[in-house]
């Protein structure tokens, strides 16, 4: 019988797409989204010298990145080039690209701490705890104004949601900024106790302020790339 | 005997068309939730039913005695057979390429199969060229028409109504406007120069405009009246901007099926329309007016082509295309029925289906869909260029059998 029913000749139905790429870059984005909100909690935790949980939590994050991926190669699978779409395509999958970046950071720094754990010395605890809750509302932000693509899209882009969408990516600099900030607070702090540190506990705390601030960066790409995707 | 054996390839002809043409122009509807598969069976069959017998005619005259020039044809026999090998060779066409999802036309099956016919009856001088170049050039036209439209139609949606202050408001003013705009066009086409015009005595361009714009602003101002009640919860609430074009579709659907039935029906008719005054041995008169009865037959094999199958389909694309939501989809059905209605009205035997697919494009190209896969025009322009020699060619092999056998 189901087959029976394809027995039609009906053009329109190649014309429109059953699925949006739109919806698939906002189910990658929500996807990042719960990523990024486990990474917050586990890192406190972490930071906090409670380390009980973080095994699984590294691989929860591999698990969603690996959801994300699946996610990112259907969008791109999908987008042939004879696909008309109102934002530029490149833009479109450099947006997604950077997105997708969030991910592979947010794996990798969970990864590497799985595999050493640096205990984080007392004195510096707040800071990291600080730059961490940056980072992460960094990349709300970021997720504010990736959701309001769909307003933008409803509306054909018009400019009062071209105007809130601006606004939106204008706050993602803007706790970006201050998260690079707090970084540069936790480097001048490590260099601080250079002393009482070992060398190689040095080098891995560096790097873990480096890769907590990757995240932030991505999140910052993908609001440009967004600007530039809903610029006429 | 003839009569009824062409009536019955006839009637499957209008039941192919109900259960495809109809059901794919009245999937943006279904796809966008305006009405359940139920109400689109039962607006299409109903609609269809009215556009066919009241304004069917024009276009069934073209495929009738336009195309191939009867005059040329001396032996009546001939022509007869002609016109039944045309009506075979397009439903044999028609079935075989819906088998194999093509998204050919019926239109173009039944133009290319009298062509065949007139080439291999007596040659080159038996096609009115002329009137074979229009009707050509209205299929390139016709999907660029529509899409220009549906393009124009979005664009003041989205001018009009999203992106001022009140979208809301102003969507209860704008949406219908529009509405009374294809109150107007149902109405005038309707009136002029048909004899249901002359029978309420609305005769003149004048008097036709002028009760069309009065039927029109009542339509409009009665919509206007329905959608009072519907409140803003804030400036941003495009959900029920939607929910406005979402009635307001329920009148756009209606006029889409409409326009389809007094284009389309002439596929499965004109042939049979050109037989039986040939069958009753009455010699062939491209003046006659088209006999009710078979406007009606037609009519009558759409609505049971949307009974019978055009429901499946409609549940599989208004499945598929979900993405249309109503305010787009309110666009393609005005760009592709204004289309198709003016179409008929000049007598011009074109697709609708693939009208429709030129009005997804126009809304698409004024960046009112997430992604339109411009894919399928290569495909269409496939289907034009396979479908008018394999018809013809069916057409002729058919005539040529049949001139053999009787």
């Amino acid at each position: 019988m189901e087959k029976e029913v394809e027995h039609f000749r009906a053009p329109i139905k190649d014309v429109v797409r059953r699925k949006s790429p739109f919806d698939g870059l906002l189910e990658h984005m929500r996807i990042v989204k719960k990523c990024v909100s486990l990474l917050g909690e586990g890192l406190t935790k972490y930071i906090d010298g409670d380390y009980e949980n973080f095994s699984k939590l590294a691989k929860k994050v591999s698990e969603l990145e690996h959801d994300a991926d699946l996610i990112k190669g259907n969008i791109r699978a999908h987008l042939p080039k004879n696909i008309f779409m109102p934002v530029d395509k490149g833009e479109f999958l450099w947006l997604l690209r950077e997105q997708d970046a969030i991910l592979d950071h947010a794996e990798n720094l969970v990864e590497m701490l799985d595999m050493r754990r640096t205990k984080i010395p007392k004195e510096l605890r707040d800071d990291f705890k600080k730059h961490v809750n940056l980072v992460v509302s960094t990349v709300e932000a970021m997720e504010k104004a990736v959701e309001n693509v769909k307003d933008l899209l409803e509306t054909s882009f018009i400019r009062r949601e071209r105007e809130q969408t601006k606004k939106f990516i204008h706050e993602v600099h803007n706790r970006e900024w201050q998260a690079d900030k707090a970084k540069y607070t936790i480097t001048k702090n490590i260099y601080k106790l250079e002393k009482k540190l070992k060398p190689m506990d040095i080098y891995h705390l560096l790097k873990i302020a480096d890769w907590i601030d990757d995240i932030a960066d991505h999140a910052e790409n993908v609001a440009d790339w967004l600007r530039a995707m809903i610029a006429r | 005997m003839i009569t009824g054996g062409a009536s019955a390839i006839a009637f499957y002809m209008a039941w192919s068309i109900g259960s495809n043409d109809v059901a794919n122009s009245m999937a943006t509807a279904v796809g966008a939730k305006a009405i359940t598969f139920r109400q689109a069976v039962l607006i299409a069959g109903v609609l269809n039913f009215v556009g066919a017998v009241f304004v069917g005619s024009h276009v069934t005259e073209t495929i009738r005695g336009n195309i191939v020039k009867p005059s040329t044809i001396s032996d009546p026999h001939a022509l007869l057979l002609g016109f039944i090998a045309s009506l075979l060779a397009a439903a044999i066409w028609v079935t075989l390429s819906t088998w194999k999802e093509m998204p050919i036309s019926t239109t173009h099956s039944v133009v290319g199969a009298l062509v065949g016919f007139g080439l291999i009856a007596s040659g080159t001088q038996s096609i009115n060229w002329f009137k074979l170049g229009q009707v050509a050039s209205s299929w390139v036209l016709s999907p660029i028409v529509g899409c220009i439209i549906a393009f124009l139609v979005f664009r003041i949606i989205v001018k009009l109504i999203f992106d001022k202050a009140k979208p809301v408001e102003s969507a209860k003013i704008v949406g219908p406007g529009i509405i009374g705009v294809t109150a107007f066009m149902i109405v005038s086409s309707l009136l002029m120069k048909t004899p249901l015009g002359e029978k309420i005595g609305v005769t003149t361009d004048l008097t036709v405009f002028t009760t069309s714009i009065f039927v029109g602003v009542i339509v409009a101002l009665i919509s206007m009246f329905l959608l009072r009640n519907i409140r803003a919860k804030s400036a941003e609430d495009y959900d029920t901007v939607e929910r406005i074009f979402r009635r307001l579709q329920i009148v756009t659907s209606c006029y889409v099926a409409f326009s389809h039935g007094a284009n389309d029906i002439a596929n499965a008719i004109g042939p049979v329309a050109g037989i039986i005054p040939l069958a009753s041995g009455q010699g062939f008169s491209s003046t006659a007016p088209v006999p009710v009865w078979l406007l009606a037959l037609g009519g009558f094999g759409i609505a049971v082509g949307c009974l019978t199958w055009g429901h499946k389909v409609m549940r599989t694309l208004g499945y598929r295309i979900t993405t249309l939501t109503n305010t787009r989809g309110f666009s393609v059905d005005f760009g592709a029925a204004t289309t198709v209605l003016i179409a008929s009205k000049l007598g011009m035997p074109i697709s609708t289906s693939h009208t429709v697919v030129g009005a997804v494009i126009g809304v698409g190209l004024a960046r009112g869909l997430a992604a339109v896969d411009l894919g399928i025009i290569k495909k269409i322009i496939v289907s034009w260029l396979l479908t008018v020699p394999v018809a013809a060619g069916t057409s002729a092999l058919i005539f040529l059998l049949l001139k053999l056998i009787i």
